[in-house]
Formats: structure tokens, C-alpha cells, sequence
């Protein structure tokens, strides 16, 4: 007997193991599933969405019932509502995605017969991950926003096209005359969306172009009873002042001249005002117009990494710079640890950024500076390569007839409905109208309006998809305010100013196809140069010319040769 | 746990074997269904185990021939071109490829010279200590860095090394010396990284040694002690043959991942100055695999590492049968 008990005790051991295994495994099918045969029209969303989220079983059972019984029927009657799935940046990434119960999916679904699911992917790296594990299972979305961690949307779209994985969106254009004439207007940027002479990207307008400029801590220089630079040499006294003569007055030795971190190919875009001083910033040398080829090629390149390599053996750079990430990076501007920097206007200026920094330094304050002049006068400020949004359709959503109802949406997007409401949200909810047709939010629920956390997530789609640089945009994006001890800081000067400089017109760069062996010549190029800016490896004629030989030997100049020809066939070189 | 259940498996299998290895193959199969039946509980219990392993480990292995191929998403792979090696051509064509092995191999058996011996001195100083309290507290100080991920430990090790203010740079700086950029100078990057390595690994690996030490017998000790053998006698001549085959184990184990150089850890860690001393295979193939969308080259580089290591594996065992004598299977 007591054995028996023993068997049966083991029994029921292991099936509780086996049952714990399998739970662990199955999916959670059977709940959501379950009320699917209830309703028509929720039966073709059930496959793409229940196991992901339960977004469109939530929105497409009861809610709609209760406020209007007649609708849903008719629609039902006419013609199925068609599922979309969009995959965007977030236009704030500390914030989550719109709720199930949000307006604008029951707005999308009434009158324009579309169940829409907007998910926001990761940004850089880990969203371009994202995107390639779904491309490899060939599970990518119908309309998505094209990611790169190397910032080149255009990149993954032709990577993504070569693949087979999206559907041409030529058909598409004249659906959406309305969307056409806001934001794909430019035939010139519009051929940064073009394969072989195919529209496959919807190129939107670039998100406020030359947005990122040299500044320096105004309140510093007072005290040391310097004037701002004009040239490299000045900047680099100052810098050496700023790093020697303690400039905060805290009379420690702990502050350094210049600031920064690489962002980019070679010491990256942050450090090309420099570069531009020598008339040499970033990776492609555009001078002459029927000619492109390497920057690294011109004499002055050397010179420029020389007197970069002068920054770092005088110790007035932090020397942090070459492992430091972008958000180590404002910590330290925000603690005053160094004055002379390469800063976004918004990451600079805007009050959640700028309020750190204000309470450390109530006395502090960033001025802009104009693009330094190098030794032979030239200066410029950086290569403008304005990163446009990139839209993309899969080929699968063209395959399955979707394509009419993205252009419907598309255009929606572009109707003042549309444009308001995923831009700003609800009026009289998160946004009014002032009598001059200004945005305002006096007399509205603090906790509910356009800025606050809360209603973010309302207008996640805003800096992606629906905004195009108006006059009325910039104004409420970026508002003047006032610092702890009274001064005004006005956001919109630091842009205004910054786009004022000379920059080197890059934005048609994006159509270069990366080299064949992109992970080897990046890790050869960007090693080599920093090696040679850090001192790691000496600089002289020798030095560079087996450099310039070695990037040869891994297909440079075959890179150089694609490069024009890909610039002659999209048009943009003769 | 499932290493104890497998061993008593094929412990059954052999003894199968043995008894009845002159009948015929059907009498076999007979005999084997009959063996699986005694012991069924055995095997109902390993088969959670046996299925993870056919799930996740061998039913995977189909998918690895886009290594031999040209992996295209929409042909899938059963659809997708054959190309032979050149995915693996593509890896050893690399101007990389020397200086790759070199530093992967570089770092994991400094991991294996160097981070095993302290493990095993630190498992016999715990063992060797008389105070339980002092033995807890030291264990879980040495256990607290291996639940800290790479990224909180990169932050940790910048705020001590960074040359502008971390601590190290602070106190080098306050005896009147010169700021030393560790995490971006070549000369340093290696052993930073060996160091944080045996930083946070030591006190967890300790587990495995102080467990085969507890398993001997204190019978041992005490015959020793009244035979008049010093502490390090006893610790020579019954402590360390006592865990002997854990080493051999272990090290056995660890040769057959000699070619995994801890992708999370340098992943955090290094940045451009010094790829020449920390780029390792999985760094490279991440970012030429995984952000350049080679999926194949990814994949037969995997298959490459993975046929090292089996090979290793299979001539260490045999090496360890016949110098130590024992091995591990």
C-alpha cells in the first residue's frame, strides 16, 4: 500500500514538472481568442494580433457599441476594415505607446474602415536589430519608419528592398494628393526613397535641419576676461585657459576646455567643426562637383587630426571623450565640467534639459559661436546631411491590397483632423487656439495638456510622421523661458543662429551604398584615425601614407568608384 | 541536478550494454524498452531536460545550413542559394581574422589560467576558515558582483578609472602622478578587462570547488591531523586530489568555449582606441553579422566556433584520461 502511494505521489510529481514545462511553452491563445467568432470583422485581425498585444481585440469588441450602434454595422456590411500595423520612432522615448482606447484609433476606424496598430520600435542599434530579426522572418509591418544605428535611414531601406522585402509605393502618391503637397514636395529629397529609379521610401521633410552647433560658457570667459573665438589657435588658448585657470572659481583643478564623444564615422560629426576649419569635415570630399572621394586624401586632413592630437597632449580636451556615450556626455556639461562643446539646440536649451545645468550654475550660460577659421580662413560648421524620415511600405502589405488603405490613412494624416490630432492631440483637451490661430494651453488641465508626460503618449507620431517645420510648430515646440536668476532663454535663437553657419550641403550622401565590407573598413578607418588623434600612433608622412595605403588595400578606392556612380544614377551627380 | 540524472542514465545504458551485448537486435531493443521501463521514473524525470535540449539545441541545428548558404528572407531557408564556404571564406578573408583569434583566444585562457587557480585558493581559504560567520560574510561579498549586469559594471568601472575623475586617476593624481586613460589605452584594456573579469566571476565560481571540498571526508582530515600533517600537507595531499576531477571538469568545459571571449563584457567595454586588444570573434561578427544583415556569415562563423570546441572538447578529454586519469565521459 504504502508503496502504491509512493508511485502515485511520483506521478503526480512529474506531471506537475511537465505541466509547469508546457504552460511555460504554449501560447496564451485560448483567452483572446476565444470571443473571435462572436464578431465577423475581429476574425482577420485575431492571427496578426492576439499573440502580440490585444490592442485590436479591445477596440474592435464592445467599446464601439455602446456610442454609436448604427456604424459599426454598415461598415461591417460594406467591406472589412483593413488591419495596418505601423512601426515608428517614439518622438518621446521615456514615454509608452498610444492606449488601446485611444481616439485617434476609433477616428481611423470609423472613417477610414482601418484597424490601426502603431508600435514603437527601439531606437539606434536595438531597433535596427529589430527590424533585421523581422525582416529575416519576413514578419515586417505593412508601413514602418525606416531605423539605422549608423543614422542612414536610407541605408536599411535599400538593404530591406534588395531583400525583396518592400513593395513600391509609386501607386500610392497619387492617393494622397493632399499628403504630397506637405511633405513629399521635394522632388530632390524624393529621390533618397528611390531603388533603381523606383519610389519605395516616402522621404518626409527633415526634422529641423542643422539643429546641432559650437557653443561656448559665456559666464567663463567673464570671469577670465577673455573674448569669444574666432579661429582654431584662439580656441585653443581659450581652451587651455578654461582647463589651467579655474574658471568656475571653485579652486580645484577639475575642468577641461573642450568637451565631446564620438558620434560617427572617424572622431564623428561632433568634432567636424573642427575638421571644417581645415575645410575637411566628414568622410566624403564634395568640393568639386563632377568628383567625390575621401577626405582623408586631402593634405589637410592630417594637419586637421594633428591639431586635434595638439587638444589631447595639452590635456585641454576631457579625456574622457573617445568612451564616453551621448548621455554621459550631457551629465558633464551639466556639472560644469568642461566650456567649449558641440550641443544639439533642444539637448541644450530646452527647459527639462537646461534645468539640471540651471540649478548647478544659476550664473552659467552657453553662448553660440560661429564656425572657427582654420589656418587658411576656411570654416565650416558641418556636412548638412539633414536625415530625412524614411516611410516605407512592406511588400507584403502591397501584396495583400493594402496599399489604397495606407494611402488613405496617409493622407488623413495630412487633413486637419489628421494632422491636428496626432500632432497635438485633442483641441480643448491637450491644445486651444488662441485668437491669432496660436497653439496655447492657459486655463487647460495641467495634467492633460500638449506637454505634460501624461498626453505623450497621444502624440507619439508627431515628430515622425505629421510635422513639417511650420512657424506655429517651432513656437510651441520650443518656447522662450526664463532661468532661475531672470534671464531669457530663447531655444529658437540657438537654431536660428546655428543654422545661420556654413554648412556643407550632405544631404544627398545617403544615397552612397555602404562598402561591401562595411564592418572591416569602419573598424580600419575609424581605429586608424583615433589612434592618430590620440597620439597612440605618430603622425607623419610615413605614418599616414601606409594608412592611406592599408584603406586602399581593403577596396577604397572601388568604394570611391560606387559612390559616384551611385550619386550619377540617382541623379544627383553628372 | 540534470548532470546527477544523465550520469545515472547512461550509468543504466552501459550496464545495458554490457549484459547483454552477444543478442540480436531485436532482443536489444526488448531488453532497452524493458530497462526504460524499470527505470521509467528516472526518465520521466530527465525528460523536461532531454526536451529542452531537442527544442532549443538540436531541432535548431537544421536552421544552420543558411551557413552554407545565401540567406534571403522572402526564399526562406530551405529556398535560399547554395554558396558553399564562401560565408566562412568571408570570415578568414578578413584583414581581422589573425588579430580576432589572437584576442579571443587571449582572453579566455587568461579566464582559464588565471581566474580558475584563484577560484580554487579562494574555495580552500574559505574551506580552511573556522569561523562560520567570517566564512558567510566573505562568501556573499565575493557572490555580490556576478548579479550586477556588464553595464552597471561598466558604469561602476568608469566612476573608478575614468582619467578625468575616477577615483584610481584621483588617488594617482593626489601622490603627484599622471591620469591613466585604462579603459582607452591598449596597453591597459586587457587587463581591466581580465581583472573586472575575475572581479565578478571569482566568488561564483567558488561554488563548484566548495562543493567537492565539503563532499570529502572529514574521516581524511582528522587521520591526517593525528598522523601530524600540517595544514598545507593536508590541503596537498586530501584537498586538492579530493576536488581534482572538479578541476578537470571544469577546465575541460571551459577549453571547449575557448572560443567564446565574453561578447557582453567587451561589448560594454571597449570603444575604438583599443579594438586592436579587445575585438573578439562575437564582437565582429556582431557588428558585420547582425547590423550589416549577414545572418549567414553570422551563422557559419557560430558553426566554426562550435566545431573548435567540440574538437577541443574530444582531444582534452582524451589528453585528461591519460595524464590525470580520469575524464569526462
Amino acid at each position: 500500500m504504502n508503496k502504491r502511494l509512493n508511485e502515485i505521489f511520483k506521478v503526480a510529481l512529474v506531471v506537475l514538472a511537465l505541466a509547469v514545462v508546457l504552460t511555460a511553452c504554449a501560447p496564451a491563445a485560448t483567452p483572446t481568442s476565444a470571443p473571435v467568432p462572436t464578431k465577423a470583422p475581429a476574425a482577420t485581425s485575431a492571427p496578426t494580433t492576439a499573440s502580440s498585444q490585444p490592442v485590436a481585440a479591445a477596440t474592435t469588441a464592445p467599446t464601439v457599441v455602446p456610442t454609436k450602434a448604427s456604424v459599426p454595422p454598415t461598415t461591417v456590411a460594406t467591406e472589412k476594415p483593413v488591419d495596418l500595423e505601423l512601426w515608428a520612432q517614439p518622438s518621446v522615448t521615456e514615454q509608452g505607446p498610444p492606449p488601446a482606447d485611444w481616439i485617434a484609433y476609433k477616428i481611423v476606424r470609423e472613417k477610414l474602415n482601418i484597424n490601426l496598430k502603431v508600435v514603437l520600435t527601439p531606437t539606434g542599434a536595438d531597433g535596427e536589430a529589430k527590424y533585421n530579426a523581422a525582416a529575416a522572418a519576413n514578419s515586417l509591418p505593412d508601413i514602418m519608419q525606416m531605423v539605422s544605428a549608423s543614422q542612414d535611414n536610407r541605408g536599411t531601406m535599400v538593404r530591406l528592398q534588395k531583400l525583396g522585402l518592400l513593395g513600391p509605393v509609386t501607386t500610392l502618391l497619387p492617393l494622397m494628393p493632399e499628403r504630397v503637397k506637405t511633405h513629399y514636395d521635394d522632388p530632390q529629397r524624393m529621390k533618397m526613397g528611390q531603388v533603381g529609379g523606383v519610389q519605395y521610401g516616402l522621404v518626409e521633410p527633415p526634422p529641423i535641419p542643422k539643429r546641432e552647433g559650437y557653443v561656448i560658457r559665456k559666464d567663463w570667459l567673464d570671469k577670465l576676461g577673455l573674448k569669444p573665438p574666432t579661429t582654431l589657435d584662439e580656441m585653443f588658448e581659450i581652451a587651455k585657459a578654461f582647463t589651467e585657470k579655474d574658471p568656475d572659481g571653485n579652486g580645484k583643478n577639475d575642468t577641461y576646455g573642450v568637451g565631446g564623444f564620438i558620434n560617427g564615422v572617424g572622431l564623428g560629426d561632433r568634432f567636424d567643426f573642427i575638421m571644417g576649419g581645415y575645410d575637411v569635415p566628414g568622410l566624403w570630399d564634395l568640393r568639386d562637383p563632377g568628383k567625390i572621394q575621401l577626405n582623408v586624401r586631402d593634405p589637410n586632413y592630417p594637419k586637421a587630426l594633428a591639431f586635434f592630437n595638439k587638444l589631447v597632449t595639452a590635456k585641454v580636451i576631457d579625456p574622457d571623450w573617445p568612451t564616453l556615450k551621448r548621455d554621459d556626455f550631457r551629465a558633464k556639461w551639466k556639472q560644469g565640467k568642461f566650456g567649449i562643446m558641440w550641443e544639439d539646440f533642444s539637448a541644450l536649451a530646452s527647459p527639462s534639459n537646461y534645468v539640471t545645468f540651471d540649478k548647478n550654475f544659476p550664473d552659467g550660460e552657453f553662448v553660440a559661436l560661429p564656425a572657427p577659421k582654420g589656418p587658411d580662413g576656411k570654416a565650416w560648421y558641418r556636412v548638412d546631411t539633414s536625415l530625412s524620415t524614411i516611410w516605407a511600405v512592406s511588400k507584403k502589405a502591397i501584396d495583400a491590397g493594402k496599399g489604397p488603405a495606407i494611402a488613405r490613412f496617409l493622407e488623413w494624416t495630412a487633413t486637419k483632423e489628421g494632422y491636428y490630432l496626432l500632432g497635438f492631440g485633442e483641441e480643448g483637451k491637450q491644445y486651444k487656439f488662441d485668437k491669432d490661430g496660436n497653439i496655447v494651453f492657459d486655463g487647460l488641465d495641467p495634467k492633460q495638456v500638449w506637454t505634460a508626460p501624461e498626453s505623450q503618449m497621444y502624440t507619439q507620431l508627431r515628430n515622425n510622421l505629421i510635422f513639417t517645420n511650420t512657424p506655429q510648430e517651432l513656437k510651441v515646440r520650443y518656447p522662450a523661458y526664463t532661468s532661475v536668476k531672470g534671464r531669457t532663454v530663447d531655444q529658437v535663437q540657438f537654431l536660428k543662429f546655428f543654422q545661420s553657419q556654413p554648412w556643407v550641403a550632405g544631404a544627398h550622401l545617403q544615397v552612397i551604398n555602404p562598402h561591401p565590407k562595411a564592418a572591416d573598413f569602419n573598424r580600419y578607418y575609424n581605429e586608424n584615425i583615433i589612434q592618430f588623434a590620440l597620439g597612440q600612433k605618430p603622425l607623419n608622412d610615413q605614418t599616414w601614407a601606409d594608412f592611406l595605403k592599408g584603406l586602399d588595400g581593403i577596396g577604397a578606392k572601388d568604394w570611391e568608384t560606387n559612390a559616384k556612380k551611385d550619386l550619377t544614377d540617382a541623379g544627383f551627380m553628372k | 541536478m540534470s548532470q546527477f540524472m544523465s550520469a545515472a542514465t547512461t550509468r543504466v545504458g552501459r550496464a545495458q550494454r554490457s549484459a547483454h551485448s552477444s543478442g540480436g537486435f531485436s532482443k536489444r531493443v526488448r531488453q532497452l524498452g524493458l530497462a526504460m521501463w524499470k527505470h521509467r521514473w528516472i526518465y520521466l524525470i530527465t525528460a523536461p531536460t532531454l526536451l529542452y535540449y531537442l527544442v532549443f539545441k538540436y531541432i535548431p541545428l537544421y536552421n544552420a545550413q543558411i551557413a552554407f548558404k545565401e540567406f534571403q528572407p522572402l526564399l526562406g531557408i530551405e529556398g535560399s542559394p547554395w554558396v558553399g564556404l564562401q560565408n566562412l571564406e568571408g570570415f578568414l578573408n578578413s584583414i581581422y581574422f589573425g588579430q580576432l583569434m589572437t584576442n579571443t583566444i587571449f582572453f579566455s585562457g587568461a579566464r582559464l589560467v588565471l581566474g580558475m587557480p584563484i577560484a580554487i585558493v579562494l574555495a580552500l581559504m574559505l574551506h580552511e576558515t573556522r569561523f562560520a560567520f567570517f566564512r558567510n560574510v566573505v562568501q556573499t561579498i565575493t557572490y555580490l558582483p556576478h548579479f550586477l549586469s556588464w553595464v552597471i559594471m561598466f558604469g561602476i568601472l568608469l566612476m573608478l578609472l575614468s582619467p578625468s575623475d575616477g577615483l584610481v586617476n584621483e588617488i594617482i593624481k593626489s601622490f603627484g602622478g599622471e591620469p591613466i586613460a585604462f579603459l582607452t589605452t591598449p596597453n591597459w584594456f586587457r587587463q581591466i578587462v581580465i581583472g573586472s573579469d575575475i572581479w565578478k566571476e571569482t566568488g561564483w565560481s567558488t561554488i563548484l570547488y566548495l562543493a567537492a571540498l565539503l563532499s570529502i571526508s572529514p574521516e581524511l582530515y582528522e587521520a591526517a591531523a593525528v598522523d601530524g600533517a600540517s595544514r598545507l600537507q593536508r590541503i596537498w595531499n586530501i584537498s586538492l586530489p579530493g576536488i581534482l576531477p572538479v578541476i578537470v571538469l571544469v577546465t575541460l568545459l571551459r577549453l571547449g568555449n575557448i572560443l567564446q571571449g565574453g561578447f557582453t563584457q567587451i561589448f560594454v567595454l571597449y570603444s575604438l582606441p583599443v579594438y586592436s586588444v579587445g575585438d573578439i570573434i562575437d564582437t565582429w561578427v556582431y557588428r558585420s553579422g547582425i547590423l550589416d544583415f549577414q545572418f549567414s556569415l553570422a551563422t557559419a562563423v557560430g558553426l566554426f566556433k562550435g566545431v573548435i570546441g567540440l574538437t577541443l572538447i574530444m582531444v582534452s578529454n582524451q589528453l585528461a584520461k591519460r595524464f590525470a586519469g580520469r575524464n569526462l565521459y
